[in-house]
Parts: C-alpha cells; structure tokens; sequence
C-alpha cells in the first residue's frame, strides 16, 4: 500500500477536527488561538499535498500555502495582542465571561 | 523498499502529529499545550519536507515552531492568573464540541471515499526555493505587494494594541 493524497487529506481533517475541538470547548483565549493555528496548518497540508499528488505544472499549491502562513502569521500576532489588551482592560481572558455585548 | 519507507514515515509522522495535537487540546495546563504545540508544528513542517516542499517546511519550522510559539509563551507568561489555577480548562461545551468535531472527521472519510488520485503525479520541483521566487515576483507580485502590506498594518495594529493609547 503506497501513501497517496487520500491520506494526506484524511490526516489534515482530523488535525482540522482537532483544531476545531479546541476553539469551540476551551475557556482561556489563547487555548482558543492554538486551536485556530491548529485548523491553518491542516489546510496547508491539505494545499502542499494537493501540489505534489494532482496534475499540475508550478508550484501554486505551494505557493497559496505560503501567503496562508503569512496572513495566518498576522492573525496570531493580532490575537495575542488582543488577548494582552483584553486581559488589561478586564483582568480575565475567559471567553465566557466577555458577554458586555449580549442582548 | 522505498515504498515501505515512505509508509513508515508517514505512519510516524501522522502519530507524532495528532497525538502533540490531541495534547495541545486536552492538557490542563498552558504551559504544556504551548510546548506540545510546538512539537506538532515540527512534526508538520518535517511532513511538508517529504512532500518535497523543502522552503515550505523551513518557513514552517521558523515561523511557526520559531516565532509563533515564542509568541503564544508570551501571551501565556503575560496573562497568567497565578498558582493553583486551573490555566488551560474546559468551558460547559466539552460534548457538543466533541460530537461536531466526530461528525467532521465522518463526514470527511466518507467525501474522501469518492477522491481519485491520478496516476500521473504532481509537480516535484529541483529547486523550490527558485521557483517560488519565479512565481511570486512575475505573476503573483500584486499578492506579494498585499502580503507586505498586510504584514505592516498587522504589526502597527499590534503594537497600537498592546501598548494602548495614554500617551494622547
């Protein structure tokens, strides 16, 4: 039995299903951007292995998967920062407990 | 010969993956969710170097096991609530969470039954490196510039951010 895309795919959607785990069942904020960057490397796999097993003739697949770290880079950046502020303005990082805005 | 080679690093590097995954998501404690993380992120970026994506999987190693983790250490070490606190906890939605993430996993094994993987192979590039940087600056460069850009406005916001405005 030789590696093919299928097992790429299903190993990128579990790390994603894992991923997704983590942001919609932990309470500290930052757990909640690990789970985000969890979720972002499933899909470069997926894009790098579609580039290696599909027919194509350049490197677009890689290509994609390097603007998605850039963008997914600035993201963590930003979150943490937010999550920093966050924590200033209101002492908790608990997802739970930032409802100002329920009606 | 090869074939099995290439079965049993994949094996291995699937295992190291969703296990450092696995513990990102379900340990207690921060600390050990950065660190875990760190090591998923290694184990994913070897995965790209046998997908013969060497540049991609140096860039992963610097940027997510080098600078992302460096920055998540410092989120956990600034907000930090002191000892005996559980960091790392479970909100009330620990099943539901569980059963969609299930029902993800199904639904995706089931889509991938219907996937063909054609005989002829991908593109396996001598140097990646080159030929990435082809691409980016000839037809890609109007992404590149925004990348640049977006890169600027993510680390002004960030600094604004964290560091607030009491100064005006």
């Amino acid at each position: 039995m030789s590696i093919g895309l299928t097992h790429y795919l299903l190993l990128a959607a579990m790390l994603f299903a894992i991923g997704m785990f983590g942001v919609l069942s932990k309470r500290n904020i930052i757990a909640v951007l690990m789970g985000i960057e969890l979720m972002l490397n499933a899909v470069n796999i997926n894009l790098v292995a579609f580039n290696r097993f599909m027919p194509v003739h350049d490197l677009t697949g890689q290509l994609m998967a390097l603007f998605a770290i850039v963008v997914g880079v600035a993201e963590v950046a930003i979150g943490i920062a937010l999550a920093f502020r966050i924590y200033r303005d209101r002492n908790t990082i608990n997802v739970d407990e930032l409802n100002r805005m329920k009606g | 010969m090869s074939e099995l080679a290439s079965l049993v690093v994949f094996c291995l590097l699937a295992v190291v993956i969703l296990g450092t995954a696995l513990g990102v998501v379900l340990s207690n404690n921060l600390v050990h969710s950065a660190l875990l993380m760190t090591a998923c992120f290694i184990g994913v970026g070897i995965m790209y170097i046998t997908l013969e994506a060497d540049f991609l999987g140096a860039v992963e190693f610097m940027t997510y096991s080098g600078g992302v983790a460096v920055l998540i250490v410092m989120g956990v070490m600034l907000t930090h609530k002191g000892e005996g606190v559980p960091s790392n906890p479970f909100n009330g939605r620990k099943i539901w969470a569980a059963a969609l993430s299930g029902t993800f996993i199904a639904v995706m094994g089931l889509v991938s039954t219907f996937v063909t993987s054609s005989s002829q192979g991908g593109f396996v590039s001598e140097d990646t490196v080159g030929d990435l940087a082809d691409m980016m600056l000839n037809s890609y460069i109007l992404p590149f510039e925004i990348a640049a850009v977006l890169l600027l406005a993510a680390l002004l916001g960030a600094i604004i951010l964290a560091k607030g405005d009491e100064e005006s």
